[in-house]
């Protein structure tokens, strides 16, 4: 079987074939020339059938575009690898690249997904933003990366959990439309976090007990005491350092921060959701995409409103779990036992702190 | 490290007293900077009188990215905003910039 990402003059020349045997090849193609947007890529496999007719099949593929901020604060910055184009020689150009097609692929083979807005939207992003810059962003329609100060942090495209954080808050926006404060706001970060580890998991073919469930690992340099920013498995433990302190994320509900910084403490308290999906994905074992992924996927198409709540949102899973697996099956068992140990009721309460 | 201190004592009212801090971004690990100072009372309040404190505007559509609380105390008023690191040009970026130059990091 040869797969392959096909170039539009080339889905021309295919379309145009007549002999019976691209009959398939020659349809298929059609179809992608006349349903597409510009910029839209497929991905068209062939395999021979048993009596050896070409057989075709077109499927979703990523639109990637990656550009080069050379160190200004300038958007989009000059394209330096468009989709299709071969690998070059910075870093941080094909980390980016290969991170969108890897959550691409996540979205698009896992939950039949096609890019963040389901609709084939083209994937882009921005390398070597800012002078020393020390994050890594989405704003909106693109995603961000900083080179890292070199003293705390290296590359933010080092790690596959980062760039599929920041997707996801692309697909987060084109769903439930959480609002970036308080706990909607740490649902959002969490829901990035989540999906963020399993574009790794899925990559890596890990199982819930051999995933590292790390957010971000390996992008602080060496001189930090710390394996990354955040633990899902272990919400407060990922860095205890001289000079940023201890991971300050709560692993429960009775431990919610409170503070007006980071509009609510978005990058704290998401430590509680968190490590109720890690929980989900434990108690269920196997690769965590597969059930715990797929209530939480469902989850965010369930129709939530912009500002739910933990306990909202944990009732929205159960929910889930129930209409996908059935009311007294092991997913929502599972969905049930992940909140009571972050200390969320799934009845759908308010719960008090 | 510029806390400074004026060789006279002058009334404690006199003094002007910025605090910067950065909170937010991917990592959500805050950082903090202030600075103190008596005797260059005019060149941080032309540096703070230069922002616009009363419309600094949002960016709502991003994620993950900088927010910058910044608080002046000076002799005669207490200005606080928080910027949006897409927005933190022009003045507020000097002025922060400069808290960061010399002030106290911490
Ligand atoms: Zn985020």
């Amino acid at each position: 079987m040869t797969q392959g990402i096909v170039p539009p003059y080339l889905l021309t020349r295919i379309a145009e074939l007549e002999a019976p045997e691209f009959r398939d090849a020659a349809t298929a193609a059609k179809q992608t020339l006349i349903l597409d947007r510009p910029r839209r890529a497929a991905r068209l496999s062939f395999t021979l059938d048993a009596e050896q007719n070409l057989v075709a099949e077109l499927s979703a593929a990523p639109n990637r575009t990656i550009g080069n901020a050379k160190n200004t604060e300038t958007l989009p910055g000059a394209e330096v690898r468009a989709e299709g184009q071969a690998a070059g020689k910075d870093v941080a150009v094909d980390e980016a690249y290969d991170g969108l097609g890897a959550t691409f692929a996540l979205y698009s083979e896992v939950y039949g997904r096609d890019s963040i807005d389901g609709k084939g939207l083209p994937l882009d992003g921005t390398v070597h933003y800012g002078k020393l810059y020390d994050n890594a962003f989405w704003n909106g329609g693109r995603m961000v990366f900083g080179d890292g100060d070199e003293q705390v942090f290296g590359r933010f495209t080092a790690s596959y959990t980062v760039i599929g954080h920041e997707l996801t808050h692309g697909v987060t926006q084109y769903t439930a439309g959480l609002v970036y404060r308080d706990q909607p706001g740490a649902l959002n970060e969490s829901i990035s976090d989540v999906f963020g580890s399993l574009v790794e998991q899925y990559a890596k073919k890990q199982t819930a007990a051999t995933a590292t469930w790390l957010i971000g690992e390996g992008l602080f340099t060496k001189k930090v005491k710390g394996v990354a920013l955040r633990s899902m498995k272990a919400p407060g433990t990922a860095y205890d350092d001289p000079r940023l302190g201890k991971d300050p994320q709560p692993a429960d509900f009775a431990h919610y921060v409170h503070t007006t910084d980071d509009e609510g403490g978005v990058h704290l308290n998401s430590g509680i959701p968190n490590r109720a999906f890690y929980l989900v994905a434990h108690q269920l074992g196997g690769h965590a995409w597969e059930r715990a992924g797929r209530i939480w996927y469902d989850t965010l198409l369930s129709g939530l409103t912009p500002k739910t709540d933990f306990a909202g949102f944990a009732a929205a899973t159960v929910a889930a779990a129930a209409k996908r697996y059935g009311g007294s099956s092991a997913e929502v068992a599972a969905a049930r036992a992940g909140w009571s140990g972050v200390g969320v009721t799934t009845n759908g309460a308010a719960t008090g702190d | 490290m510029a806390q400074r201190q004026a060789t006279e004592p002058s009334p404690a009212a006199a003094a002007i007293r910025i605090l910067v801090v950065r909170s937010g971004g991917f990592a959500g690990i805050p950082q903090q900077w202030h600075v103190e100072s008596r005797d260059d009372v005019d060149d941080w309040t032309t540096l703070v009188t230069a922002c616009p404190w009363d419309q600094v505007g949002t960016d709502p559509a991003s994620r993950d990215r900088f927010i910058w609380r910044i608080e002046a105390r000076m002799p005669r008023t207490t200005r606080t905003a928080q910027v949006p690191d897409a927005l933190l040009v022009g003045p507020w970026r000097a002025l922060v910039d400069r808290v960061q130059d010399a002030g106290s990091h911490g």
